[in-house]
């Protein structure tokens, strides 16, 4: 009886070896969990779901990706979850513009420095937009009006996030002064600009698409450094005089702290794929006019920083920040 | 004309093999969903949405759609038999759902919640049907200011959720909007009240704190025996009797057809939605019913003008969501990003560049909700039953359902935590007899009522005459000041009167 149990013991230990031992050139042998810190639905969750089915389709990792949403805290739940996992290779997240925002605004318990960048995917670029029937036809007109009437302009954007800090960023450059009306989203701000509640709004490429194609809007200018193809009549603010005016949501991917260095490379090399991939390029890319832009996990390392110190250096602009 | 005719290629398309299917998937799976504690639309629609991947687009969104108007129906079951709103939008059927399901008469108001469903939804598909574009336009008269308004509406409310005593009622209504101010503050983005919580930044979950206040305490009161066991109708289960009576249909016709235009309007609001809607309608019912003493007590009407109020919202938020490409609600912007997975990207542009898939969306609502209300008046009586399940039973399973629901909102204990400590206060609130639904109204309405605020007085730099130098929100504000000086004023003369006899 004790023989069989020691031989069952030593056993289940050669086993256990076996099993944990080569696995990590198997890396990964079950699924991966892929965290979503917002609620189904929403910009970083349709990313993700594109993802896991190109993923799937093309066969890029042999185990699956599995979507799990775990929103609340503007991202800070679900970042604070998956921080929590140091060293875990088999859980992952999406990175958008929360990722730098909560953290830094709203006290949010983990920031960038508690995960393993991955890769970085694409960009959103930002268009301020105006109401058709609105005196303003050009972004000069724009930036005429405020300097004669500093606050008499009326910006609606999503409280403190991108749309704060091309704010900032386009009256720093310009020399005026805007009022910004904080909306809990970016459907509500457009309905406001819209409706003639406020004179300018900001929005993505994706989110503005309808209102530019049915011309219940209109945009003025968009803040990366070249025209957008599928937007070639809107200018860039550099081109206007602004290079100062460059900003983006940049979406991306990370994992915990302290993932083994293999498993990064796995990961890296998958989303490498994923962003050659055509299907990828088609239906997502271009069908939410994503501007597509790769970065290895060492380069979004760097971009990470670079991106968290351009929002301090706003948000110092501005106040919300000492 | 046209429109009839594009009608009728939208028939075409909903009445499809594959259509029909999908629409009666979609809408038992939205009845389920809607009956089970907390588990409501917007989270249904997202489970659900990754299966709908790679399958006709008009299907998906027939099915997704059906999800949503079929949890409107649901909600109204748990609501009546076991006073757990099954989504926020059921909160305000249990305050006389239930008091009728005690009364043995469950499967009248389950038949009145059904067809005030079916009437609510139908009159706005019609609506819908063939004015979704010029309504579009109404939905752009809402700035910060008139939201300020609609929402001081929406308190002024109150006066018609209290019971015996205002004052108990304004407490509640008081604690309410309280607890609306914890959360991340939209102007400077610091969080109140949240104790280095990131749950708490958001907010408080309104749906957590209506489970407790409304579920758990109704649980803890039967477990100690103090509102008598639960009966069931002593009439015998025939189909004849589950209906509502003559005498019921002529309390609640009137209430039923102003909440379906109340429910309309206000669901098309984006941001206002279905719960409002039906807090609306229901304070307004009781004030301009001939009984509003037995309001609260298990009114038939009670039941009636929030289940057609939340309904038509239902319908309501697909009109921004389809004619502006913005969503009305948590459920159209979860909707709103499966458009654009499918490629079909709403806005002014989608009746002439998918006609086939509006019209067809359109087409299936109709079908929908006649599926509904064939499907719950055949299974009232199967429903009616839960409540032949032991008191010692049911407490324990509804007390898990409750949970349950609770941490699948974030899948977090937290929220879990939120409600049990609202299931103790609801109680003490029970025993006190502190109505609970003013509190949850002011939650609801808290958050809105000071974003548009102070969004209202950014816009003005401060200059208060904003919300009287906009006609509509001047309007608003009338209707609220009116809403409760009238009353105020009548009951004055009615006791000076009754003092001089």
């Amino acid at each position: 009886m004790r023989k069989s149990v020691t031989l069952l013991a030593v056993l289940g230990l050669v086993l256990g070896l076996c099993g944990s031992g080569p696995a990590w050139a198997a890396y990964p042998d079950k699924p991966i969990t892929f965290v979503v810190p917002f609620s189904a639905g929403g910009g970083s969750d349709v990313m993700a779901r594109a993802i896991t089915k190109v993923f799937q389709d093309e066969k890029l990792l042999p185990q699956p990706l599995v979507v799990e949403n775990r929103p609340g805290g503007s991202g800070a739940v679900g970042y604070a979850y998956v921080a929590r996992r140091v060293g875990d290779p088999y859980i992952i997240a999406t990175v958008s513009s929360s990722f730098w925002t909560t953290p830094l605004t709203a006290e949010s318990p983990v920031n960038y420095e508690d995960f393993t960048p991955i890769s970085g995917l694409g960009l959103d670029p930002f268009l301020l937009m105006v109401n058709p029937k609105s005196p303003y036809k050009t972004l000069e007109d724009v930036i005429k009006a405020a300097k004669e009437k500093p606050m008499g302009l009326t910006v609606g954007g999503t409280s403190l996030s991108d749309d704060r800090v091309c704010t900032g960023l386009l009256e720093k450059a310009a020399g005026i002064k805007f009022n910004y009306v904080p909306f809990e989203g970016g459907g509500e701000a457009m309905t406001a600009l819209l409706g003639g509640h406020v004179d300018l709004c900001w929005a993505n490429p994706g989110e503005a698409l309808n209102q530019l194609e049915a011309g219940r809007a209109v945009a003025l200018a968009v803040s990366v450094e070249e025209r957008l193809a599928q937007l070639p009549d809107v200018p860039t603010f550099s081109e206007a005089g602004y290079p100062q005016v460059v900003h983006y949501q940049l979406r991306g991917i990370v994992a915990p702290k302290n993932v083994p260095e293999e498993a990064v490379k796995v990961l890296e090399a998958a989303f490498k794929k994923l962003h050659e991939s055509q299907a990828w390029q088609k239906d997502y890319m271009e069908r939410f006019m994503v501007t597509p832009r790769y970065y290895n996990a060492k380069d979004f390392a760097n971009a990470i920083v670079e991106r968290n110190n351009a929002y301090i250096a706003v948000y110092k602009e501005i106040g919300v920040l000492k | 004309m046209e429109t009839l005719e594009l009608l009728i290629n939208g028939f075409a398309v909903a009445l499809q093999g594959q259509s029909l299917l999908a629409c009666l998937i979609g809408v038992i799976g939205g009845v389920i969903i809607g009956a089970l504690p907390g588990l409501g639309p917007s989270t249904g629609v997202a489970v659900l949405l990754p299966l709908t991947f790679g399958r006709n687009p008009t299907t998906a969104i027939i099915m997704l759609a059906g999800i949503y108007y079929g949890a409107m129906f649901g909600g109204a079951i748990s609501s009546t038999l076991i006073n757990t709103p099954g989504d926020s939008a059921a909160v305000m059927t249990c305050v006389d759902g239930h008091p009728l399901a005690q009364q043995g008469r469950a499967g009248a108001a389950l038949g009145m919640a059904s067809l005030a469903s079916f009437i609510g939804g139908t009159i706005s598909i019609i609506i819908f049907t063939f004015l979704a574009p010029k309504l579009a336009e109404a939905v752009l008269w809402f700035g910060p200011p008139e939201y300020f308004a609609l929402m001081v509406m929406g308190l002024s409310t109150v006066s018609g959720l209290t019971g015996k005593s205002p004052f108990k009622g304004m407490a509640s209504m008081l604690v309410g909007l309280a607890l609306s101010t914890v959360g991340v503050d939209l102007v400077t983005g610091k969080p109140r009240f949240c104790f280095g919580r990131p749950e708490l930044f958001s907010g408080i979950e309104f749906i957590t704190v209506a489970l407790g206040l409304f579920g758990i305490a109704e649980l803890i009161n039967l477990a100690a025996g103090e509102s008598g066991q639960l009966k069931r109708t002593e009439v015998k289960l025939s189909f004849r009797n589950m209906l509502p009576n003559k005498e019921d249909w002529g309390h609640s016709w009137p209430h039923i057809l102003r909440g379906t235009f109340l429910g309309f309007f206000i669901g098309m609001l984006p941001g206002a939605g279905g719960t409002i809607a039906s807090f609306i309608s229901y304070s307004m019912a009781k004030r301009r019913s001939k009984r509003p003493e037995l309001f609260g007590k298990g009114a038939i009407e009670g039941v009636a003008a929030p289940e057609s109020a939340n309904n038509a919202a239902s319908v309501g938020a697909f009109v921004p969501l389809l004619a502006l490409g913005v969503p009305g609600s948590a459920t159209t912007a979860v909707l709103l990003g499966a458009l654009m997975m499918f490629n079909l990207r709403p806005g002014p542009l989608i009746f002439q560049r998918a006609p086939e898939f509006v019209w067809g969306l359109i087409a299936s609502m109709y079908v929908g909700n006649v599926m509904l209300v064939a499907l719950l008046l055949l299974f009232i009586a199967a429903f009616v039953r839960v409540l032949d399940t032991p008191v010692h039973l049911l407490v324990a399973s509804v007390f898990v359902l409750i949970l349950a629901g609770s941490f699948s909102l974030n899948v977090g204990i937290f929220e879990v935590g939120i409600t049990v400590a609202f299931g103790a206060i609801g109680y003490v609130m029970k025993r006190l007899e502190y109505p609970p639904a003013p509190l949850v109204l002011a939650l609801v309405l808290g958050h809105m009522l000071e974003n548009s605020f102070r969004q209202s007085l950014i816009m003005s730099r401060g200059d208060m005459s904003i919300f009287f130098t906009r006609p509509l929100s001047l309007i608003l504000l009338a209707v609220a000041v009116a809403a409760v000086v009238i009353p105020a004023i009548r009951n004055y003369q009615r006791a000076s009167a009754s003092r001089s006899i």
